[in-house]
């Protein structure tokens, strides 16, 4: 049955959220270590960082809009959701430009971040 | 396969989810849990009305193994517990209770 | 965990090359789980020309040799047709479903979240 054992994940999420269904598949297994009662923090950076842009509207392209579902990961005690500052200045995107709060960091404490991680996922 | 509520004919797949999701209305919902022997009733209404809320904000159903946990959150404790979900939907809340919803299929069930 | 298909990426060959390397030198790999276009290489009917290398293949000798436990995401492999959806629903009754190669097996997310779990390591290619 359930594995007693805890790891804390770390979900490292790097791709715009629509060219490919990568980032969509990333957030199934982030709701699947949720699931299995892991601790998981969640990193976007590089052109991940697109998947926290606000009023996104994919229907127009054909694709589900799936980063609706990043806002429920409060539920299950997922707070500790990061954006990397370089990433979101690099694209112009503002945090009043995203879809939920995030903690903003710069591309130096990334390393920390996985440092304090036992798994390391990239999406 | 197919559903006939009132006179229309919709079409599921094997398992009875509704291949277009569009063609969900809350005849549809009955028609299904008629088939299954059960009448639904405002217990079952609130957890299909949290289920389709749900999905209309996130765009996602809520995790089959964390399905109690979210309920247990938006409609108290007593509601959020597997006996009582079970006790509406026999099959199993995620399974039996998204298909009433007319929430795609759970994939991630295994 | 293998993240990219077997004809445009490198993924699945750097992984081969790799859990080959691991296991040689006295490691334990308990599982390979095959994610995104990672499923294709599970694949029975995919048969690239004679001269040319045919990884799903290689895994399947591999995993014979070794008794590894190579997994295939059901719901991606679903998404790109790689198992049709009879063969999902009966995942039970079917360990090995027909458009798998040998040694494959269609499993949920579940196990790729145990591996992280149970490994010391869980390396993304």
């Amino acid at each position: 049955m359930a594995t007693p054992a805890r790891k804390r994940f770390l979900w490292m999420s790097r791709r715009a959220p629509h060219g490919s269904v990568q980032a969509q598949e990333g957030l199934d297994a982030l709701l699947m270590a949720v699931a299995f009662e892991q601790p998981v923090s969640v990193v976007f950076l590089d052109d991940g960082v697109y998947q926290l842009k606000r009023d996104q509207d994919p229907a127009r392209i054909g694709r589900k809009n799936f980063c609706a579902g990043f806002p429920s990961l409060g539920i299950y005690d997922v707070h500790d959701i990061y954006a990397e500052r370089e990433s979101l200045a690099l694209r112009g995107l503002r945090e009043e430009d995203l879809l939920m709060p995030v903690r903003v960091v710069d591309s130096a404490a990334l390393g920390a971040l996985m440092e304090a991680h036992d798994v390391v996922m990239s999406f | 396969m197919t559903l006939t509520v009132e006179g229309r004919v919709l079409e599921t797949d094997p398992e009875g989810y509704l291949r277009r999701l569009e063609d969900w209305d809350e005849d549809v919902a009955r028609a299904m849990a008629r088939a299954d022997d059960i009448e639904l009733d405002e217990n079952h209404w609130e957890v299909l009305q949290f289920l389709k809320e749900y999905y209309e904000q996130y765009q996602l159903a809520p995790p089959v193994r964390v399905l109690t946990r979210a309920i247990a959150k938006r409609l108290g404790r007593d509601k959020g517990s597997s006996r009582y979900l079970y006790r509406l939907f026999p099959d199993g809340p995620a399974k039996q209770a998204c298909r009433y919803a007319g929430l795609p299929k759970p994939t991630n069930c295994i | 965990m293998v993240s990219e298909g077997p004809a445009q990426r490198q993924s699945a060959e750097s992984a081969y090359h790799f859990a080959q390397a691991a296991l040689a030198k006295g490691h334990e790999v308990i599982r390979v789980f095959f994610y995104h276009d990672g499923v294709h290489v599970g694949a029975r009917a995919s048969t690239p020309p004679q001269d040319e290398r045919n990884i799903g293949a290689q895994w399947s000798a591999l995993a014979a040799e070794q008794g590894l436990d190579l997994v295939v995401c059901v719901a991606a492999a679903a998404r790109r047709g790689v198992l049709d959806e009879e063969a999902g629903r009966r995942l039970d009754q079917a360990p090995a479903p027909g458009s798998l190669l040998p040694g494959f097996r269609a499993a949920g997310l579940g196990q790729l979240i145990e591996s992280g779990i149970d490994a010391d390591r869980l390396i993304v290619f």
